[in-house]
């Protein structure tokens, strides 16, 4: 299926024409992180909508548009976007694979404080794996770390 | 993009109108069902890009078209058992994410539910 000429139209409409047309894709990749060393691991789980969305491509902005977003709502008299239309009116990105997807969304939703540096230091604090990887009950979630198994 | 209905105002056959800004304006933005036992996933969604899992209970959505501002507003449901007095709530409103915790009993404490539900409704960026 093509994917309409989607330049200038609002991402929302285009998210509505995903859902309608794209069958979700359940990936089995997960993003295993570490923002704190008081804090547990957290855990990244791609929505099967957004990736049908990006591996169809012509539906996605860039990520760096939410780069330039993030940067307004960090100004301290941040009240409302008033660039939201980088969202609408960027070219959508094209066709992503599964991992490139992932990449893009750890660029979008993780801090960079995260990724930009994940490997410095002692061990690694961020992992991308497969969810059969991780522990398959929530028992002890409270106290879940990056493993030296899951690191390697 | 193809189909496009232009109409400022929705007609019903008995002459009933409304402003087509109120359906617009008063349509979820954004929602999700999330299953947060075993191993969490999302099972539908819209203007979802990610789910993260911050611990028991306690989880961020991702969107993927922004909110104007961080003043929308959630509705959210659990299928916590009643007896716990489980109940699910917000922890913090951002244009582009929202984060969330399932909890029960009278310390609040962030568990694990099979259903865990929000709605969003508000502008979008």
């Amino acid at each position: 299926m093509n994917t309409p000429e989607f330049q200038g139209t609002h991402l929302w409409l285009r998210l509505g024409w995903a859902k309608e047309s794209l069958e979700a894709y359940q990936s089995d990749y997960r993003v295993v992180y570490e923002d704190s060393v008081d804090e547990c691991a957290k855990i990244l789980v791609p929505d099967p909508n957004w990736m049908a969305a990006a591996m169809q491509g012509g539906i996605l902005p860039p990520v760096w548009v939410y780069w330039e977003l993030a940067k307004d709502e960090a100004q301290p008299d941040f009240k409302k976007h008033t660039r939201g239309y980088l969202l609408h009116d960027t070219q959508p990105i094209e066709a992503l694979d599964e991992k490139s997807a992932i990449e893009y969304l750890i660029m979008k939703d993780i801090n960079p404080s995260i990724w930009m540096n994940w490997d410095e230091g002692n061990r690694p604090k961020m992992v991308i794996c497969k969810k059969q990887q991780l522990p398959q009950t929530r028992e002890w979630r409270n106290a879940w770390r990056i493993s030296d198994e899951l690191a390697a | 993009m193809a189909g496009k209905i232009i109409a400022d105002t929705l007609e019903t056959g008995a002459g009933a109108d409304i402003a087509t800004s109120y359906v617009v304006n008063g349509s979820a933005k954004a929602w999700a069902n999330m299953n947060g036992t075993g191993t969490i996933a999302l099972r539908d969604s819209l203007n979802s890009s990610s789910l993260t899992d911050h611990s028991a209970g306690i989880y961020t959505t991702s969107w993927t078209s922004s909110f104007a501002d961080t003043e929308y507003a959630t509705t959210t449901a659990t299928n916590l058992d009643q007896a716990y007095s489980g109940d699910m709530c917000i922890v913090t409103h951002a244009t582009g994410s929202l984060k969330h915790k399932t909890y029960y009993g009278a310390g609040h404490a962030g568990t694990d539910a099979s259903i865990n539900c929000h709605t969003n409704f508000g502008d979008l960026a």
